[in-house]
């Protein structure tokens, strides 16, 4: 089987914060990681890889230095990386980039899987791995912790609300993961990075997948940013030091205070 | 499009504040990269108005007759046929948001329902403040799948067009709107916590970056606008008894060969019967700092003493001390009580996103600077140990 | 060789960076230090290529390894200081030991040894210092005499002790230098030969997660295949060869310690709330405690960055460079870490925190691989010859050059430095008319005030350059701000410490007052308040309290 993984490059989003004067986001020194679930979906590829033999092709799209992600895939073990870097994909919402990535898609070749993160934690949108996947006529799994592939059937553990799910489907499909909880992300050795060096990577153009400017960046995003702007700060809380009795005392004067007690 | 004009002075007062990084000096002039997402943001901060952005109109697609604020109803999967399913509670939640939208438009509140059996649902459906439901009863929606829901509502909005329609963030909604609004190319917002219109337009807000910034979104020019909005968030009304939704049925031609991805085996965690975290008025919550998993016991006594539900930090589920279903937070529920007790958290924010809506949050830890007290009303500064016991006994007397 | 690109260097960071937070966290650190305890296994697990491979650096491509540059190679020791000295030690002995094999094996040698380091994983020990032999190695006692079979030397027999080895107790193989018949040499010498032991591990300040331990040779017969480059008497310039980069890596250590230990301290002025207000807005304690202490790591590591750039493009030798590079690193890192205990009050002072540990372990960059004191004359040793050479033109075409500098960047210190580095020159061309040089002190001192100087300069220049390295955290309006109070400390630094040299040393000391012209000096403090409280303030936004 052929495995595409999709990956995105994220700012390390807990060090992010706006300046509550100016309102701009505070950025220096933050540092750029692999988003974690797309992580856990790359582990989760390449381990049916290591099962059954199958090609992996990560894919990204970002500015030229999200190559990083992409190369950091392939030390780990993917046989190939695509990243689709393009001024026209500047701006692009879910929607404009869900297109572009099953674009790329298309142009990789027949592929049997697709694997996704469940979000990426600066967006924290969840809706670009079902954009690809209705893009490309496939159906989805989303929420998934674990896959497995048995002949031509696909087996995955999903979430669902309240419980979980075991589902299967047949190839083609796309499947989102989250991480479950006993799962210990890897990095590459020294010597598998430099190794990466010699696998094939393409940079793709708007052009080069055949992507339509008008669906693309801002134009072609259905969605747009109106504003950004620090969350809302709660007033500081009352404060007081004491424990035992003390301590007690005060909770339950807070609770009748608040009308969760009777006087 | 954005472009620097030949009045960029090469001040670089643009390059810090970009928020991705996408702005060099280059020959003292400032370049935009691949990063650009045309925010904006440094068109504000450039003094001599160099930088423009040029919103490109795309070929205009006629938005006209587009009415009604639709809300999709999720129903409870319960795991076996024989129990009829519920509606959830984040569906009253939108219906009581879509309420105030729909008013504020003159249109109407649209309620969809897609099930293999009606239960009266109209009547609840209505008492929250839908005034048509758009029902398919059709023996294929016994549960839900992504493939066959994704049609239906695809050719119910083609058919009757409305202007906004919601979902909930809930695990469905989150599989379902965005194949929908990819397959209908509109705009989708996701998991959303305030919706307010604004020049007629949907106007979405929603956290992103793990909670640390909001962002205001739009989608002008296409329709429906679709959201996405949080559970717990939304105030719900009271439900107005008597007051019924008109039902109109539709029919969906939906064959066998739709469903593509089969489920085998579902499980739904019944929460010891007791009551579900995210529908506590009350929760009394533990951390790190209760050291062990006996001494977080204690906690389960004063949750029934005060008749709440007790919760958890990832910390403390993950040393074991109470099992993943109770745990607040980004990776386990948010949850919006009335009440929100946090014993010996220290509040990573991750924790302090699923928790810090809730109405009245006290606080107690060791530590004056931890992050928890940044949220809460009421903080108290002490051994929690201490204090746990005399307020259980203290309870107990009362 | 060259360094590799940023990318796949970032790439390796990121794991050694995600290693260390899973297997080595700071509870762990503290435990061992107390015991005075070398954690081999982790070491083992580092070294091990399919997990991490951080020793593959040294190792060319064409024998199992990555083939990394001086630059990559300070990248990956300012990590390793980060995590803990002990540690970085540890993997620094392997470079060192593998140092005399890269430069002076054949190809025989490196095709065997090399591809067995890489792919065993071998921790390798660099045994040259002695008792009575540290930095001059001239007076070594170890000797390796000729073993003769058939009227061809098959061996050598080698006897003596070797002290203060790192890694010396846990090591798979030593290079070990002996006094040849040929003068000294490099031997290859494995731990399980016969007569070859390793003593107790060193109770230390710091460091104590290192093994430090001295070996003794009790006539060790050595196969003469293991001479390395087959040719007797090229041990010291073999040595000399590689001291260039071998002292960035301890500029990278000081570096590495220095920041760490003041991040920590930034990160908590944020929390500690005094008379009302956090330390961090307070310029009695950022700008006396903070401020300069990063100000001065940050043009050491400007320093470095430019020795190493330097190397990769196939320079050879820089000395000089090397020296100036490490003592400003370690003297440097040494005092932000002292400093960073103070900014802590109390807890600083407690092993509660890692701050503690970081002051003990710093201390070993201002000694091993050249104690200060070498430096402070290798430095002036080497820019004298070229004040001579240049007959007094060095530090003003220096200087010249900055003022090119200033009229298209204003704001990087350019004037400044410039003004240091005149004043330098004044004061060298005073010592050689006055011969002031006869005394010791004077030379050292001139050594200390010249890496001020020089580090001022290329700061400066580094600071206008249009796109910065990656390793700034920085945006230009802070970082050209930290170039200024740098540049401004040491000009002021350079003219008064070099007047009050000259007059104590001089009969008279001339017109040098107006040479160094310190009234200049003096009207370009002006902005410096302005300045630090930027600094401060970027250094909060950049380490926000956890």
């Amino acid at each position: 089987m052929n495995i595409v993984v999709c990956v995105k490059q994220v700012p390390d989003s807990t060090e992010v914060k706006i300046n509550p004067e100016t309102g701009h986001l505070i950025r220096a020194g933050v540092p750029s990681i692999i988003n974690p679930y797309d992580h856990f979906a790359l582990q989760s590829a390449l381990e049916l890889k290591k099962k059954h033999n199958f090609k992996v092709t990560i894919v990204s799209m970002g500015p030229p230095q999200a190559k990083s992600v992409v190369q950091m895939g392939m030390a780990l073990g993917a046989d190939e990386g695509v990243l689709l870097s393009d001024m026209a994909f500047a701006g692009s919402d879910t929607w404009s980039t869900s297109y572009a990535l099953a674009k790329a898609v298309r142009k990789i070749g027949k592929i049997d899987l697709i694997f996704c993160g469940m979000q990426a934690i600066d967006g924290d949108t969840a809706q670009t791995g079902p954009g690809v996947a209705q893009q490309l006529g496939m159906p989805q799994v989303t929420f998934c912790e674990k896959v497995d592939v048995d002949g031509r059937r696909i087996i995955a553990h999903k979430q669902i609300d309240g419980g979980y799910e075991v589902v299967e489907a047949r190839p083609p499909v796309l499947l989102t993961m989250i991480m479950h909880k006993d799962y210990v992300p890897r990095y590459p050795s020294f010597l598998s990075i430099n190794a990466s060096l010699k696998k094939p990577f393409h940079i793709w153009s708007a052009s080069d997948i055949g992507a339509e400017a008008q669906f693309l960046g801002l134009k072609g995003s259905p969605t747009q940013v109106d504003r950004i702007y620090p969350p809302p700060q709660r007033e500081k809380a009352a404060m007081f030091t004491g424990s035992g009795n003390e301590g007690m005392a005060k909770i339950l004067e807070i609770m009748k205070a608040e009308h969760f007690l009777e006087d | 499009m954005i472009e620097v004009s030949k009045k960029c002075i090469g001040c670089t007062k643009c390059v810090p504040v970009c928020p991705f990084a996408a702005i060099n000096m280059i020959d003292k002039m400032a370049v935009m990269n691949e990063a650009c997402t045309l925010c904006g943001v440094c068109v504000q901060v450039c003094p001599v108005q160099a930088i423009t952005i040029t919103r490109e109109e795309a070929s205009a697609r006629d938005l006209s007759g587009f009415k009604g604020v639709w809300v999709y109803v999720e129903l409870t999967e319960t795991g076996d046929k024989t129990h009829a399913k519920k509606i959830k509670q984040v569906t009253f939640e939108l219906l009581s948001s879509a309420r105030r939208l729909a008013d504020e438009l003159g249109e109407d509140v649209c309620a969809v329902l897609l099930t293999d059996k009606n239960h009266n649902y109209e009547k609840e459906l209505g008492a929250y403040g839908a005034d048509k439901v758009y029902m398919v009863e059709h023996d294929e929606l016994f549960e839900y799948n992504t493939d066959i829901f994704t049609t239906v509502i695809v050719s119910l909005v083609t058919r009757h067009k409305p202007s906004i329609m919601l979902y909930g963030a809930t695990i469905q909604g989150r599989d379902l709107a965005p194949r929908v609004a990819s397959s209908l190319y509109v705009g989708l917002t996701a998991d959303c916590t305030a919706l307010a219109i604004k020049d007629g337009l949907l106007l979405q807000s929603r956290p992103a970056f793990g909670g640390n910034i909001m962002a205001d979104i739009l989608a002008p020019k296409s329709r429906p606008q679709m959201s996405t909005v949080r559970p717990n968030v939304m105030k719900m009304n009271e439900p107005v008894l008597g007051r019924s939704a008109l039902v109109v049925r539709e029919s969906a031609k939906l064959d066998k060969s739709l469903r593509r991805v089969k489920v085998l085996e579902r499980k739904i965690s019944h929460d010891g019967g007791g009551m579900k975290i995210e529908n506590a008025k009350i929760i009394v919550s533990g951390g790190r700092g209760m050291k062990s998993k006996e001494k977080f016991k204690q906690l389960d006594e004063l949750s029934k003493l005060l008749g709440g539900v007790v919760g958890a930090s990832r910390a403390a589920v993950d040393m074991g001390f109470k099992e993943k279903t109770h745990q607040v937070g980004q990776s386990g529920t948010t949850v919006s009580p009335k009440l929100y007790l946090s014993f010996g958290i220290s509040g990573a924010v991750q924790h302090i996103v699923g928790m810090k809506a809730s109405d009245v949050i006290v606080a107690v830890n060791k530590d004056a600077s931890a992050p928890i007290f940044n949220v809460a009303k009421y903080g108290i500064v002490g051994d929690v140990h201490e204090i746990l016991p005399k307020l259980i006994e203290a309870l107990k007397k009362n | 060789m060259a360094s590799m690109d940023t990318i796949s260097r970032n790439l390796m960071l990121d794991s050694l960076r995600e290693y260390a937070k899973r297997r080595i966290p700071f509870d762990l650190i503290r435990e061992l230090d107390e015991k005075n305890e070398c954690p081999t296994a982790i070491l083992k697990e580092m070294y091990d290529k399919d997990s991490l491979g951080v020793h593959l650096l040294m190792i060319p491509e064409e024998y199992g390894g990555v083939s990394g540059g001086t630059f990559d190679i300070y990248r990956i020791c300012e990590l390793l200081a980060r995590i803990d000295l002990g540690i970085a030690t540890g993997v620094f002995a392997t470079f060192l030991g593998t140092d005399p094999l890269n430069q002076g094996g054949t190809t025989e040698q490196k095709e065997k040894w090399l591809k067995r380091i890489a792919s065993e994983n071998l921790l390798v020990a660099y045994g040259a210092t002695e008792p009575d032999a540290g930095s001059d190695l001239v007076n070594m006692r170890t000797r390796a005499e000729h073993v003769v079979k058939n009227g061809k030397i098959a061996g050598y027999r080698i006897t003596g002790n070797k002290q203060w080895i790192s890694n010396g107790g846990i090591a798979d193989m030593h290079t070990i230098l002996a006094m040849a018949p040929g003068g000294p040499s490099w031997f290859i010498v494995e731990t399980k030969m016969e007569g070859f032991s390793a003593n107790k591990h060193e109770d230390k300040h710091g460091i104590r997660l290192s093994n430090t331990a001295g070996l003794s040779l009790d006539n060790v017969y050595v196969p003469a295949e293991n001479l390395i480059g087959l040719e007797e008497g090229k041990g010291l310039l073999q040595a000399q060869a590689v001291f260039g980069y071998t002292r960035v890596m301890v500029a990278a250590f000081g570096l590495g310690c220095g920041l760490e230990a003041l991040e920590h301290a930034i990160r908590y002025s944020q929390q500690r709330i005094q008379g009302g207000g956090p330390l961090s807005e307070k310029q009695g304690y950022t700008h006396k405690l903070l401020v300069p202490n990063y100000v001065r790591l940050e043009g050491a590591r400007a320093y470095i960055e430019y020795t190493a750039l330097k190397l990769d493009s196939g320079e050879h030798g820089l000395q000089t460079e090397g020296a100036i590079a490490k003592y400003g690193a370690s003297e440097w890192g040494n005092k932000a870490a002292d400093d960073a205990i103070q900014a802590l009050g109390g807890y600083g002072f407690t092993k509660d925190f890692p701050v503690e540990k970081i002051k003990r372990d710093v201390k070993i960059t201002c000694i091993y691989e050249g104690t200060s004191e070498v430096l402070e004359m290798t430095i002036y040793r080497g820019r004298w010859q070229e004040h001579l050479k240049s007959r007094g033109r060095y530090y003003l075409d220096m200087a010249d050059q900055l003022d090119q500098l200033h009229a298209n960047e204003p704001k990087v210190g350019a004037h400044a430095s410039a003004l240091g580095l005149r004043a330098l020159a004044a004061i060298l061309e005073e010592c050689r008319v006055h011969k002031l040089t006869r005394h010791q002190h004077v030379t050292f001192t001139l050594g200390r005030l010249i890496c001020a100087a020089e580090t001022a300069w290329n700061f400066s220049i580094a600071a206008a350059a249009p796109k910065y390295s990656e390793t700034i955290r920085f945006d230009r309006e802070g970082w050209q701000a930290m170039a200024r109070i740098f540049a401004r400390e040491a000009a002021l630094n350079t003219a008064a410490e070099g007047l009050a040299l000259v007059l104590g040393a001089a009969d008279s000391a001339g017109n040098l007052a107006d040479a160094v012209n310190m009234e200049a000096i003096q009207i370009e403090q002006k902005g410096m308040i302005a300045d630090m409280d930027l600094v401060s303030l970027k250094l909060k936004q950049t380490f926000k309290a956890k």
